[in-house]
């Protein structure tokens, strides 16, 4: 038997079953896209984003980047808000809501003016939507009076979640943009206006390829490009210093973060909720390898509880958090040497390459053995360890501690992928 | 469905790689320092470095660093065994397995003629520094001339058939070699100002020595390799329908397989990669029923690995520690192939149509060509770098060493090559003499 777990969550009063949901993107566009995706097991979505102003998308749309033949490390993506009439949409939501009434319905909206902005949320609020998600991010839209132009000003931020929280008493998410340096800034804009949580991030504004043949960048459109949202894995290590940041931030700490950026995985998934996110989103992913993710991200999660003993997702939400402390903060009267298993190493010298090019020339190269040995040279930053190609062939051995420092034994990490 | 491969005798008996999966397969290197599949290799071939270059995205670079070291870079990625080099030293085995450095290699090499380039190039103004002519046109020649061309020396290759390429193009199956690799490997040398002269049979008219002396050679290198099939001395085998590997293939090869055993059974005599190519040749020709048979056991068997799985995927069979006895028939042909076990006790009959014996080459008369010294088999005798006991005449590869991989007449050929210009430096060897063309 499968493993069963209690995966519900409450995100903004709203009974959720899992903390899953799609982000406002292709992958939710119409009814039978969604209905799909909620019979695979997804707890809810955030709908395509509607506006009053209806896309016209161009084609082709998307790239991505790839690393030694491992494709999809990012993707771009150039589309807009949703390209269908704003009544249909919400047409779809209505139905969705009413064939599928466990499920989480966010209609995601983005207006230009106060007036849109309002009207958008009234009619999400007929169309039966359990939460609305202002879309203050889209780095690919063709007018400037709406997207990232607007998430980057925390004026407009306030202003418009002010005209969606006066016009409907369903709560309201702020979804912030990464193309700003301090996101506490428009997130805490959003809480003043009324918003009750934020979601991050949106894509991050990019140039994924060069085109050698049309010299512009991809995908290419008639012979030319544009800078548009990048997002996936690529992007997931920045949306987790984004959604860190956020829940230090005393004002931004105190509302629902709904965490976005590259999730694959249950342990993609883990990470947001061990830094205090109580709901998840993913489009890239699906994008890529269908609804169907969702399983393994559900089981795996199970799973890991189950290694550790939780029984709800409250047991472990934010405990990473505190850990993560400032730079100045950390403990530096110690290092910890590399050990290495001669037995396990197949002499590659990948160490040696890397710890006199990339380091401090630490290792010694015994030719004739082809194996590494470590000199006194070694400050204990781990490279060799990093580039290593052997799983615990190198592993964190003796400590050192520094001259008059105050001897406690370390905390280190101890499993390595 | 049948589980068994088949194809015509065209077919390719392994897909190669394209870009993505060339890039798949290249980051799976582990980019050793001091690779040891660099040391691994008899030809020279820096497989640690041109791996690199496709990871790094740069394929032409890596069919450079293939191409310069070894102008037979297309077919030895074909033909290699691999398994008992490079990928034997791959440090990635002591994870999972080797790197495909064979197949990597391949597809850099189909860069090269992809991007229509042109590696080599002979040095100009430096033609005249001496004549060197080569017997035969197979590996070692070619591997050898190129060093020569490439150093600056003219270079003529006779050839008595048709085409370049020995054994290349004349043995060994296009499933594991076909002709447009070695055609691609023969325009590069070709490309380096080599000369042909096709149809000349030395030995015949005019002997090594006369080149020299009567042509105006400053040296003359014997590549001729080993053409005569070696007999199993059982009675029978001048029944019609046994053969020897060398004509057989060599057939096959000029006429695009052995049509005459088209539902025909064919029983292949032998365990090394020619009784392999034999018995796939046979089988894609359209034998009904192809049957190896080998004296000794399969871990004994010199065929590569590769090559036995192959012959497997075609459904032939292989019968280890059965010798030929004798080829019996009520006529002139054929009927039964019959067999002693190793054990002295078990006997075995054969029904069949056609016996293809690949239990070894030998020289053919080498004494028509030079007066140098032979060795007891009839191959030619040399000490290091191919000298032979006569001043300016040079022999590598089968007809040196008796018979082995390719790729070791590669290495002879490039050893023969920086002996020879030795040998003319020391020489003095003033510009070529009008008689040369």
């Amino acid at each position: 038997m499968a493993i069963k777990k209690d995966l519900s969550i409450d995100y903004l009063g709203v009974k959720c079953e899992n903390p899953f949901f799609l982000s406002s993107s292709p992958v939710g566009g119409n009814y039978d896209m969604v209905a799909k995706a909620y019979e695979a097991g997804w707890a809810g979505v955030f709908f395509k984003t509607v506006g009053i102003f209806v896309a016209d998308e161009c084609s082709p749309r998307f790239d991505n980047t790839n690393k030694e033949g491992l494709p999809w490390l990012g993707f771009k993506n150039m589309e807009q808000i949703s390209d269908k009439p704003t009544e249909l949409n919400f047409e779809f939501m209505y139905r969705l809501k009413r064939d599928y009434p466990e499920k989480i319905l966010v209609s995601t909206i983005m207006g230009s003016s106060d007036a849109e902005w309002a009207a958008l949320a009234k009619m999400s609020e007929q169309a039966g939507a359990d939460l609305i998600e202002g879309n203050f991010s889209c780095p690919q839209m063709t007018s400037h009076a709406m997207g990232s132009d607007v998430g980057s000003n925390p004026k407009l931020v306030k202003q418009y979640t002010k005209a969606v929280v006066k016009a409907t008493k369903i709560p309201f998410i702020a979804k912030m943009t990464p193309n700003i340096t301090s996101m506490e800034v428009p997130a805490r804009a959003a809480i003043e206006g009324g918003a009750a949580g934020v979601s991050a991030i949106n894509t991050v504004k990019s140039i994924t390829n060069i085109d050698l043949d049309n010299m512009t960048a991809m995908p290419v459109v008639n012979g030319k490009s544009s800078i548009s949202g990048y997002s996936g894995a690529a992007i997931r290590p920045i949306a987790l210093r984004f959604v860190a940041q956020l829940f230090q931030d005393p004002t931004v700490k105190d509302v629902e973060i709904s965490g976005i950026g590259g999730i694959e995985t249950w342990r993609d998934a883990l990470e947001f909720l061990l830094l205090g996110c109580r709901n998840l989103q993913v489009t890239t992913a699906i994008m890529q390898y269908g609804y169907r993710i969702v399983e393994d991200m559900a089981n795996g999660l199970a799973h890991w509880m189950d290694e550790r003993g939780y029984d709800r997702l409250d047991d472990f939400i934010g405990i990473a958090l505190p850990n993560i402390i400032p730079a100045e903060e950390l403990d530096r009267s110690f290092k910890v040497l590399p050990a290495f298993d001669t037995k396990k190493c197949i002499g590659c010298g990948r160490c040696y390459v890397s710890c006199y090019d990339g380091a401090h020339q630490a290792i010694d190269w015994d030719a004739k053995k082809r194996r590494p040995v470590l000199n006194d040279e070694c400050v204990g930053c781990h490279l060799c360890l990093n580039v290593c190609p052997v799983k615990d062939c190198i592993t964190p051995g003796e400590i050192k501690w520094k001259k008059r420092a105050k001897k406690v034994s370390p905390v280190v990490q101890v499993n390595y992928d | 469905m049948s589980k068994v491969k088949t194809g015509s005798y065209t077919s390719e008996a392994v897909r190669g790689f394209d870009h993505r999966t060339a890039m798949e397969e290249a980051a799976r290197c582990l980019l050793c320092h001091d690779a040891p599949c660099s040391e691994g290799c008899p030809a020279g071939t820096d497989p640690g470095k041109f791996i690199r270059s496709i990871r790094f995205r740069n394929p032409k670079g890596a069919a450079e660093t293939i191409r310069e070291n070894n102008v037979l870079g297309g077919v030895c990625a074909r033909v290699c065994p691999y398994d008992r080099l490079c990928e034997e030293a791959c440090s990635r085995t002591g994870i999972d397995r080797p790197i495909e450095i064979g197949k990597l290699q391949r597809y850099a090499v189909e860069q090269e003629k992809a991007f229509r380039m042109k590696v080599l190039k002979a040095p100009r103004g430096r033609k005249n520094q001496g004549a060197v002519a080569c017997v035969g046109a197979g590996p070692a020649s070619l591997a050898l001339a190129a060093e020569l061309a490439k150093a600056g020396y003219r270079v003529t290759i006779f050839e008595k058939e048709k085409k370049a390429g020995g054994v290349l193009t004349y043995g060994i199956t296009p499933a594991r070699l076909p002709q447009y690799v070695v055609d691609q490997d023969i325009a590069a040398v070709k490309g380096l100002g080599v000369e042909f002269e096709f149809g000349t049979e030395i030995g015949k008219k005019i002997t090594a020595q006369d080149l020299i002396e009567q042509k105006g050679y400053d040296a003359v290198f014997i590549g001729a390799g080993l053409w005569q099939g070696r007999s199993a001395g059982v009675p029978g085998e001048d029944l019609k329908g046994v053969l020897t590997a060398v004509d057989f293939l060599k057939e096959a090869r000029t006429k695009g397989g052995y049509a005459a055993m088209k539902d025909k059974t064919v029983v292949v005599v032998g365990g090394g990669d020619v009784a392999m190519d034999c018995a796939t040749t046979a089988k894609l020709s359209g034998a009904a029923k192809v049957a190896i048979w080998y004296r000794r056991s399969v871990e004994e068997a010199p065929a590569s690995m590769d090559e036995i799985r192959y012959a497997h995927d075609l459904g032939i069979t292989i019968t280890t520690e059965f010798a030929p006895k004798a080829f019996t028939g009520k006529g002139k042909k054929v009927e039964y192939a019959e067999f002693t076990g190793r054990d002295k006790k078990s006997s075995a009959t054969a029904a069949c149509d056609f016996v293809v014996l690949a239990i070894g080459q030998t020289a053919e008369d080498m004494s028509k060509i030079t007066g140098a010294s032979l060795s007891g088999k009839g191959c030619i005798a040399v000490r290091k770098g191919g000298k032979t006991n006569l001043p300016g005449i040079f022999a590598a590869g089968d007809i040196a060493n008796g018979g082995k991989t390719v790729v070791e007449a590669v290495a002879e050929g490039k050893e023969a090559a920086a002996s020879i210009i030795t040998y003319l430096k020391k020489k003095a060897v003033k510009p070529a003499k009008k008689a040369v063309k």
